[in-house]
């Protein structure tokens, strides 16, 4: 079996969440069959600048061919853009404008795509909202599987998409809420779809004493993982833990991760910066808990390694996917507001009980969905599952665009309130495989 | 294909959430108390008593922003002096024939030119051309004489704008001092007055604390005097009648005596009541306001009058019976009289 894994970056030094689950997932795939990986040149989501050579290269152990990216993203142009179609009413043409302001524009890509069609069984391609993956879908749709990472943001609702949710042969969702929210904006309940995810390489050992040698570190603590970031949630979180702090709590908060706001100067908050994997693990292994704070999230892989070191994770409830993930695997507490957060962490940092239950669910919640044995197993069944459909589907065509004149008619909503009119709250699981949702419609 | 697997047990997060959202709840209740709620609302009242809570920069803020619009005010010197002016250049019919060049050259194109304008006239006709060029060659100049014009008059405008700008931003400074010294003066009367509206409701209840009080002493005098004359005239009469009179007599002396024994001398009863150390008084009444304190006293004392009236009247009327009697109800007089007395001293 021969897979093509296309994606908008690819690089062993790269940590946006789908890249390294794009890497994750080639090369636990490549094991099973021959993997190559379809990206661009760019390295940096901003402006998808060529950073990387065009051609052909292998990072550990998977081929990887570059096409180079045409035109660079203008941030200005594209925030304009994004205004438009998300706040105002717009047209099909508006919205092809966008997608093509926020790239990777590699025509070169789409080109190879189409020209070797024959020469992978499938393509896998990830986060549905870019040039390469709508480009790529609409050029080959008889094989493409989407793993569309989406977040509840405005993208969702734009109108471009919904053809591609349904038109793909298969989608490999991260959690509960996006196959819900996905299925709700496009219909695509008939399209195959898996609930899948992402494993999590953990290293066999990993030493707390080893950490707090390094760092001086004494007292218990809380973890973040991950940008510190306004989008993240870690204003917020600052703002809430320095109250925490003034009670009588003696927990202290490590940050590990990359800045891009300002910390504030506090003797309870450390901020460690970019740690190894090593030194990340020795760190979770130390902690008391994990806090992701994040408003939007597709999966939190960061959740999911907090899991697998038996840890209890503490999450902002605001984010329906964290909210859903906790409740399914008993492995957390969240919160919505400052006094949740309080009385929660107040409870998981004095409660060693509630601690070590909530780390074993999150370990075997981990192990029963996360662990690479069992990710693998869903892919290969997912390619068995479609191979067995692939006669049926070799006329199978995506719906078409629209034609010259409707696509500058400007009729189509902004896609913020398409995706305001969506149910919000944690999907959750039923043992019909279907999922209920405990979402509150509007 | 598989789907998700989820079997958690032993904890269930939505119900122990819901038990934190309860503690949440009832901590809301409970965290309001009386303390917290009167710290609420005396902020307020401090910071209107405190002197110190006032916000004393505001008048910096007043200056500050009356200096940002002086600065606003102010006018470039750009509008004193009129744009210069482009180049006039001076067209006739015979410009379109000219060179740029000089000499030899530019008189030989010149000519040739000249000879060749019947053939340009021929495909050209430059008559309308050359008028509106001139045409537009006087507008030019009037509209430089008229910007000249307009741009004098400005400067002369600016110039007079200034200095009215000066006396008006001399006498705001003039009017920010008055109006800082207004400020402060109306700090201190709102000050003032707070504290002298406390003050009075002090003296208020005061006065009617000590109104209470000089009500009860007369009461209480005017109860005496009456007790002081009735029982004079039963021992101007036993005096003439018997011995068993005389020791009477004797018994009223005992009696004076002992009850002086229980009232220092120097005080009124009223303030031996109320100040006397050996009276058993509790923390809580200690600290009741004067005027009801005052008010409570005068009540009991007319309580404890009446028993002492009703006792001597009796003691006078059973005076003739035997001493064994006598001595019964003397007993019983000091002790209601003694009963009456904490009574009111608990008070």
């Amino acid at each position: 079996m021969k897979l093509a894994i296309v994606v908008q970056r690819y690089g062993a030094e790269l940590n946006g969440g789908a890249e390294l689950h794009a890497r994750y997932v080639a090369e636990h795939l490549n094991k099973h069959g021959h993997v190559e990986v379809l990206s661009t040149c760019a390295s940096d989501y901003i402006t998808w600048r060529n950073h990387f050579k065009p051609g052909l290269d292998s990072i550990n152990g998977v081929s990887v061919r570059r096409f180079p990216v045409s035109k660079e993203r203008n941030p200005a142009d594209f925030g304009r853009r994004s205004e438009k179609v998300f706040q105002e009413r717009h047209s099909f043409a508006d919205e092809l404008a966008w997608l093509s302001s926020e790239g990777p524009t590699s025509p070169a890509l789409v080109k190879y795509l189409k020209e070797h069609e024959d020469d992978y069984d499938y393509h896998i391609f990830f986060s549905y909202r870019y040039y390469h993956a709508y480009h790529g879908i609409r050029a080959l749709p008889n094989k493409a599987i989407l793993v569309p990472t989406a977040e509840r943001d405005p993208a969702l609702g734009l109108s471009i998409f919904r053809p591609i949710f349904l038109g793909v042969r298969a989608l490999m969702y991260n959690s509960f809420e996006e196959r819900s929210i996905i299925q709700n904006i496009s219909g695509n309940n008939h399209v195959p779809g898996v609930v899948v995810g992402v494993g999590s390489e953990i290293p066999p050992r990993s030493s707390a004493q080893r950490f707090r040698q390094n760092t001086g570190l004494k007292n218990r603590f809380a973890i973040y993982v991950g940008r510190i970031d306004q989008n993240k949630g870690c204003d917020e979180l600052f703002r809430y833990f320095q109250q925490y702090a003034k009670t009588s709590s003696k927990l202290d908060l490590v940050l590990i991760g990359n800045p891009v706001m300002e910390i504030p100067s506090h003797p309870r908050i450390h901020h460690l910066g970019f740690l190894s994997d090593t030194e990340k693990f020795d760190a979770m292994s130390g902690a008391e808990l994990l806090i992701m704070p994040s408003y939007y999230e597709s999966l939190s892989m960061v959740t999911i390694e907090a899991w697998a070191m038996g840890l209890p994770v503490l999450v902002n409830g605001a984010c329906d996917v964290l909210h859903g993930q906790v409740i399914r695997s008993s492995a957390g507490l969240y919160y919505t507001n400052y006094e949740e957060f309080s009385e929660t962490l107040k409870l998981l940092e004095r409660n060693r009980e509630l601690r070590l239950t909530l780390g074993r669910n999150g370990r075997k919640y981990f192990q029963e969905n996360y662990s690479w044995p069992v990710i693998e197993r869903k892919y290969l069944e997912t390619f068995d599952h479609l191979k067995d459909q692939d006669k049926a589907c070799l006329n199978h065509t995506l719906e078409p665009a629209p034609g010259w004149f409707s696509r500058y008619r400007r009729n189509l909503a902004p896609s913020s309130e398409i995706l305001e009119q969506l149910p919000k709250g944690p999907a959750a699981y039923s043992s019909n495989g279907h999922d209920q949702t405990l979402r509150s419609q509007k | 294909m598989s789907e998700f697997r989820v079997e958690s047990d032993a904890v269930d997060v939505e119900k122990i959430m819901e038990q934190i959202r309860d503690r949440i709840k009832e901590k809301r209740d409970i965290d309001y108390t009386e303390e917290q709620i009167r710290e609420m609302a005396s902020v307020k009242l401090e910071r209107f008593l405190d002197p110190d809570k006032v916000r004393s920069d505001l008048v910096e803020h007043y200056r500050q922003q009356s200096k940002d619009r002086q600065s606003k005010l102010a006018f470039p010197d750009k509008l004193k002096e009129p744009p210069p002016a482009p180049e006039s250049y001076d067209f006739d019919h015979e410009s379109i024939y000219r060179s740029g060049r000089d000499g030899i050259i530019g008189t030989v194109l010149y000519r040739i030119r000249k000879i060749l304008s019947p053939l340009l006239k021929f495909y050209i006709n430059f008559g309308p051309i050359i008028h509106a060029l001139q045409v537009q060659r006087e507008i030019n100049e009037r509209q430089n004489e008229a910007i000249n014009w307009m741009v004098q008059t400005q400067a002369e405008f600016i110039d007079r704008v200034t200095k009215l700008f000066d006396l008006s931003s001399s006498r705001l400074a003039a009017r920010e001092e008055i109006d800082a010294l207004n400020y402060e003066v109306m700090n201190n009367l709102v000050v003032e007055m707070t504290r002298l509206s406390i003050e009075m409701r002090n003296h208020r209840m005061r006065v009617e604390s000590v109104a209470g009080r000089l009500e009860f002493s007369e009461r209480r005098a005017r109860a005496l005097e009456e007790a002081v004359q009735y029982r004079d005239d039963p021992q101007k009469q036993g005096s003439n009648k018997s011995q068993s009179s005389s020791s009477d007599g004797s018994e009223q002396k005992r009696r004076r005596r002992r009850r002086s024994r229980r009232r220092p001398p120097s005080r009124t009863d009223a303030a031996s009541i109320e100040n006397s150390p050996s009276t058993e008084l509790n923390d809580d009444t200690r600290s009741t306001p004067d005027a009801a304190e005052s008010s409570q006293t005068t009540e009991n004392m007319e309580a404890a009058a009446s028993p002492l009236e009703s006792s001597t009247s009796e003691s006078a009327t059973k005076s003739t019976e035997g001493t064994q009697e006598r001595k019964e109800s003397e007993v019983s007089t000091t002790s209601e009289h003694a009963s009456s007395d904490t009574d009111s001293s608990k008070q």
